[in-house]
């Protein structure tokens, strides 16, 4: 394995400090001359007509500049989707219709805040309210209220996957199991609400800072809906206070900050409140899962078939994504010799789902390794064993859609068994207690290109001075996961350089180089990283070739970049500063600056990604059997990312994850009433706070991915799926209570210890 | 009817015309352009807006600004003693990788100092306990836990360093 | 998330106070220390045309024990300074325990125990731990002052015996009986910033083995925080067995009328009820007679 200086310590994160001051700015704390206040009018019902829309009294106030309506913008919709126009559903305000509460219908800038408020209530809508529809399964009935014109059956998207011949392997199966999972929407609740500020320029161009993933995505979008050029739009990312998925797809507040900018010629800024976000925010799928796995005696999996509904809401948002992971994660993690998948995405009335932390692997792997515990213990195998025995590796084969490169999987389990003393502590359980495993398997970022980008997928730009130091650019967004500490920390270490060496400045499209699809699908560290280090060769290559003119050194020399140097690598003397020969370089091309690009996309990596992340959890719990209350004690998990850039960041991400998972098991929930969402604060969506958290240990698999950047791929986004079937499966043991339907309450608990007692009655 | 209120935050004096219905947040935020306590919820469940008055932490989100009067308030950019140094809170959660994105950062500060300043040597719990009310869901807070144990034991030490001198 | 228009007075002591309620009428509002009263109005809940706090009026900041009277906690003293008084720790350990369930540092650094209780959330932490040790509202008006039991305060969510033109100046608790011991326990899915889903107080006084007295109070399972009195009367003047607590459970589930709504089921409730009512009676009987 290759040594690494740089790569693999603990830097602290470039932001860190600015942060820790109070000095980092985020898009609602900018503040330009003559700024304007805007806010969104939302629809109050789930699905109607908008017969007619009075803003003249709002107008009118005193303060306000602007109000638009749909009627205003050029009503052209939008989506990630680009290369299906079909799926891109969306106006950035409602045409016509509304689809759920909260849909966007109306917007005010003023010159205060107040007066914004103020001025929504003055805005007349007249609505005439259409039947609704709130759950997949009504929603695809015959007759069932038809939400998008163009969509009768609700159903936006279908997606299958077949390989091998499933209905055989069943036959040929001992053993067969068939089960229906439900899971439940969750919040991103990144602590930053949604804000965007937008400037129209004398010449022209639209900029706008906003909070988001991806600001390729959002330049081009809002460019497409603003009827603008590409190039007539530069979207800057301040720092972001967290994302999660949540902030991916170009906004309604977008939009109208840049088109009130520019009818008003005075910047505007639009910030929701955490209500709006409640009530109106993206959020994680809910699905529908039924799932039949077939096994030999000896617990050999056969075949798998699985039927996936998932509940997107009003709108497809990043909905057809999901549905075409989700199948692709039902492969994963075990060989299935015959995979059968169906998937549809279907629209109802409620606040659009979309991307969120893992990506359809929460759901799907709910329902996988749940599955895979009730299996264990129906067939008598130890669910560590039955999972050894299916378990992935290096080198298999998922038809169609990808070869598995690196995998830590099997590693991973065996550790996970070991550091939890899972064997003793199985057999040794008091009543109450309870210990499960799940596990995980993610992507490194998506081969796929629905976006339809004509860019590569990412770019930077390495521009090198003689004082020594280089200033990396890249489009690469720093959401708050620390990518760009870990892009300078890869060039620090390919260039021999240190950290202090690198300024960075990213995520600006006028600015860095096109392109970058964004933060998304763990893809920033394979992806980003593998263009610095493109970028970073073409510039030791010329380096390289100064320092060979200059000490007339014979081909064969092999020369480096370390310590600050470049030179020979076997006589050091022979060589000089990275500044002098950055110098020399210039000097040879009569001053022209140093400067490559470097881009990296893709390629016969199969249907979905590069590069496959793998982990495995094992969650001890203890459940008060007269409250149903859970206390998860403790944690242990042991995965693979390959080469660790930063262990700290690794961590980070990690206990963040079992935060999100414990969340998502136990207590976090959207409580709705048809189309309503009932509670739209803290304070009733209950999100883990410290003293949730249990105590967790972590071990790094040792694996090196060839096709990552230093042997690095995902870490983090996948270990938001192994939590919540880790503590369900604990929860089982200690309770007998088999959560089939997400989240884990105490009331169900309670009742099934009631069932179960009154059975031994 | 504005009120005329005088007050003082990080040593700086300011008077101010305010409207009643202000809160200190905004205040502090649109007023006073110190914009390093953020606004998570604006009803006090998160914690990102957390700053001190007369010595102890409050939701400025919830507080009015004409209820400041005469009062003395220290937010996040008044915790370090210098644009050089780093007041020892601040340094341990830059170095053991507590501030991911960075919006409960200043919340999470100002609760570690407010602990800090009455427990010298909390223990695990009392500082999960202290933090409780203060929501991140980046870190999954153990790295902000291991910030303020690092913070308090530096501060132990360099107190002690007071004393000897 | 705007904050309605209303004008703002901070007199400097009682008198001046309750001639501004007097003048301003029905639509002026008491505030201390703003945690519900601003959330309220930021939800557009509460509208009011003034509000008059009580902050800076020195008389009402003040938290004292005597030996011979009890303990008084006047109307400003915060949650967090009563958390955490000698006085209280030694004397009304269930108050500080209920307090210290609640919300989190700053919101106890900002409100108040008379604040919480003015709310009058039928999840009202303070308010069953105050009732069961026999505590006393006291109201001031312009022309007097009178105080009611805390029991009688309640008329409803959010809804007081407080008439307009009135203060709640303090809260009086009587020196606890000998032989007595209060307990209060709540659950909720977390551990932080939470509000009760089910809060149960007890106080009990013994006499050998036999319960003279009990009382009990149930949170967030009524319109106001309810006395289980047909529970009380169950258990006072019995002997103490495991059988005993066992009924007062499912005496005080049954007499509890919990609703559904966004943070549990009535059912859940109600067996909720039976869990901490029996819970609170063992930890408040081995209280009382551990002193």
């Amino acid at each position: 394995m290759k040594q690494f200086s740089i790569v693999g310590t603990d830097v602290p994160r470039n932001d860190a400090e600015a942060k820790a001051r109070g000095s980092a700015i985020y898009t609602d704390d900018i503040k330009l001359p003559g700024m304007l206040y805007g806010r969104i009018l939302r629809s109050p019902f789930p699905h109607a007509r908008i017969k007619r829309i009075d803003t003249s009294r709002a107008s009118s106030l005193t303060g306000v500049k602007c109000v638009i309506t749909g009627e205003d913008t050029p009503k052209i919709k939008y989506g990630n989707w680009r290369l299906f126009p079909d799926t891109q559903d969306e106006y950035p305000l409602a045409i016509d219709k509304v689809r759920f509460i909260g849909d966007e219908v109306a917007a005010v800038a003023a010159t205060d805040k107040d007066i914004a408020e103020e001025a929504l209530e003055l805005i007349h809508v007249e609505y005439e309210e259409l039947p609704a529809v709130f759950d997949v399964e009504s929603a695809m009935q015959p007759g069932a209220p038809i939400i998008h014109d163009y969509c009768p059956s609700n159903v936006s998207v279908n997606r299958k996957i077949e390989y091998g011949d499933v209905e055989k392997g069943f036959a040929e199966s001992d053993y067969i199991r068939e089960d229906t999972f439900t899971v439940h929407a969750v919040s991103h609740a990144y602590l930053e609400p949604c804000a965007a500020l937008a400037q129209a320029d004398l010449d022209g161009r639209v900029t706008l800072w906003t909070s988001t993933q991806t600001p390729y995505i959002v330049q081009c979008l809002l460019a497409s809906t603003l009827n603008m050029r590409e190039n007539d739009v530069r979207v800057i990312k301040p720092f972001v206070g967290g994302g999660f998925g949540g902030k991916m797809e170009l906004r309604t507040w977008e939009f109208c900050a840049a088109f009130m900018a520019k009818l008003t010629g005075r910047p505007v800024k639009f910030t929701l409140s955490r209500t709006e976000e409640f009530l109106a925010g993206r959020r994680r799928h809910p699905m529908k899962l039924r799932s039949k796995v077939g096994f030999k005696k000896d617990g050999t999996l056969v075949a798998k078939d699985l039927r996936i509904l998932l509940d997107g809401g009003g709108y497809n948002a990043m909905g057809p994504t999901a549905t075409f992971l989700c199948g692709n994660f039902g492969a994963m993690l075990y060989r299935y010799p015959n995979y059968r998948f169906h998937g549809e995405h279907v629209y109802t009335n409620k606040p659009p789902a979309s991307a969120m932390r893992g990506f359809g692997a929460p759901q799907s792997l709910y329902a996988t390794e749940t599955q895979m515990n009730i299996a264990a213990e129906e067939l008598g195998i130890d669910p560590i064993d039955l999972r050894l025995k299916n378990a992935q590796v290096s080198g298999d084969e998922i038809p169609d859609v990808a070869t598995i490169s690196s995998c830590g999987f099997v590693e991973s389990i065996k550790a996970v068994a070991e550091m939890s003393g899972w064997k003793e502590k199985r057999k040794n359980l008091k009543p109450g207690q309870g210990i499960g495993i799940g596990c995980y398997s993610f992507i490194s970022g998506g081969v796929f290109n629905w976006f339809n980008t004509q860019y590569p997928f990412s770019a930077a730009e390495v521009r090198a001075f003689s004082d020594g130091t280089v200033h990396l650019l890249t489009m690469a967004s720093d959401i708050g996961q620390g990518s760009d500490t870990v892009l300078k920390q890869i060039l620090a270490e390919e260039l021999g350089l240190t950290m202090e060496d690198i300024r960075i400045t990213s995520a600006d499209t006028a600015m860095t180089p096109q392109a970058d699809l964004g933060s998304w699908g763990s893809r920033v560290t394979l992806m980003a990283g593998n263009a610095v280090i493109d970028a970073a060769r073409k510039i030791k290559q010329q380096l390289f070739g100064a320092v060979s003119a200059r000490f007339n050194l014979n081909v064969i020399h092999e020369i480096e970049c370390k310590n600050g140097r470049v030179q020979s690598k076997v006589k050091s003397k022979y060589g000089m500063s990275f500044g002098e020969a950055v110098a020399m370089v210039q000097k040879a091309n009569r001053g022209e600056p140093l400067v490559a690009r470097g881009s990296y996309t893709p390629r016969d990596k199969g249907l979905v990604t590069p590069a496959f992340g793998f982990g495995a959890q094992v969650a001890e719990v203890e459940v008060d059997r007269e409250t149903g209350l859970v206390e998860v004690k403790h944690m242990w998990t042991a995965h693979d990312c390959g080469t660790v850039i930063n262990p700290r960041s690794v961590e980070g991400q990690l206990a963040g994850s079992i935060q999100m998972g414990l969340g998502y098991a136990l207590s976090e929930q959207f409580v709705m009433d048809g189309g309503t969402t009932l509670n739209t604060d803290f304070a009733d969506y209950k999100m883990p706070m410290a003293m949730d958290m249990p105590p967790s240990e972590v071990v790094h698999v040792d694996t090196y991915e060839p096709e990552g950047p230093m042997g690095a791929k995902e870490c983090g986004e996948g270990l938001a799926s192994p939590t919540a079937p880790a503590i369900s499966d604990a929860v089982y043991h200690a309770t007998g209570y088999r959560c089939m339907d997400l989240p884990i309450t105490p009331e169900k608990i309670l009742k099934s210890l009631e069932n179960g007692r009154s059975q031994e009655k | 009817m504005k009120h005329h209120i005088k007050f003082k935050v990080n040593g700086d004096e300011y008077s101010l015309a305010v409207d009643p219905w202000r809160t200190l947040n905004e205040m502090l935020r649109e007023d006073l352009n110190l914009t390093g306590t953020k606004l998570g919820c604006g009803t006090g469940d998160c914690g990102a807006c957390s700053v001190m008055v007369d010595g102890r932490t409050v939701s400025s989100c919830l507080t009015l600004a004409v209820s400041v009067d005469g009062k003395t308030i220290r937010t996040v950019e008044g915790l370090a003693p210098s644009g050089e140094e780093l007041h020892p809170i601040q340094e341990a959660f830059v170095k053991t990788g507590a501030i991911q994105c960075g919006f409960c950062t200043s919340g999470m500060e100002m609760a570690a100092l407010n602990l800090l300043s009455k427990n010298p040597s909390p223990t695990e719990k009392e500082i999960r306990a202290g933090l409780s009310g203060h929501l991140c869901r980046c870190t999954g807070y153990n790295q902000i836990v291991e910030a303020v144990a690092v913070a308090a034991e530096k501060m132990r030490q360099t107190r002690l360093a007071e004393e000897e001198k | 998330m705007r904050l309605p228009r209303f004008e703002y007075f901070a007199p400097k002591t009682l008198k001046e106070a309750l001639n501004l309620l007097a003048d301003q009428g029905e639509g002026a509002h008491v505030m201390a220390g703003g945690t519900d009263i601003v959330v309220k109005m930021n939800h557009g809940r509460l509208k009011p045309k003034a509000i008059v706090a009580l902050e800076a009026i020195d008389e009402l900041d003040h938290i004292h024990f005597r030996a011979t009277d009890g303990l008084t906690i006047g109307a400003t003293a915060r949650l967090a300074d009563v958390a955490s008084h000698p006085d209280v720790l030694n004397h009304y350990p269930a108050l500080a325990e209920a307090i210290l369930t609640m919300a989190n540092v700053e919101v106890r650094n900002m409100g108040t125990v008379v604040g919480n209780l003015c709310n009058a959330a039928p999840s009202a932490d303070c308010a069953p731990p105050l009732i069961v040790m026999g505590a006393q509202v006291v109201l001031s008006r312009l022309n007097g002052e009178r105080s009611l039991p805390l029991d009688q305060f309640f008329k409803g969510p959010g809804l007081t015996a407080m008439e307009p033109g009135e203060v709640v100046t303090s809260i009086s608790v009587p020196v606890p009986p000998a032989g007595s011991a209060a307990s209060y326990k709540r659950i909720s899915g977390r551990c932080g910033v939470d509000i009760a889903a089910v809060g149960v107080g007890a106080m009990v006084m013994f006499d050998g083995d036999i319960c003279k007295e009990a009382r009990i109070v149930l949170g967030a399972v009524a319109p106001i925080p309810m006395r289980a009195t047909k529970t009380e009367d169950l258990v006072q003047g019995r002997q103490w067995t495991p059988d005993l607590i066992e009924k007062a459970g499912q005496e005080a589930s049954e007499e509890s009328k919990p609703i559904s709504d966004v943070r549990a089921s009535a059912q859940w409730r109600k067996a909720m009820v039976a869990v901490l009512t029996r819970r609170v009676l063992q930890e408040a009987q081995a209280r009382a007679t551990r002193s």
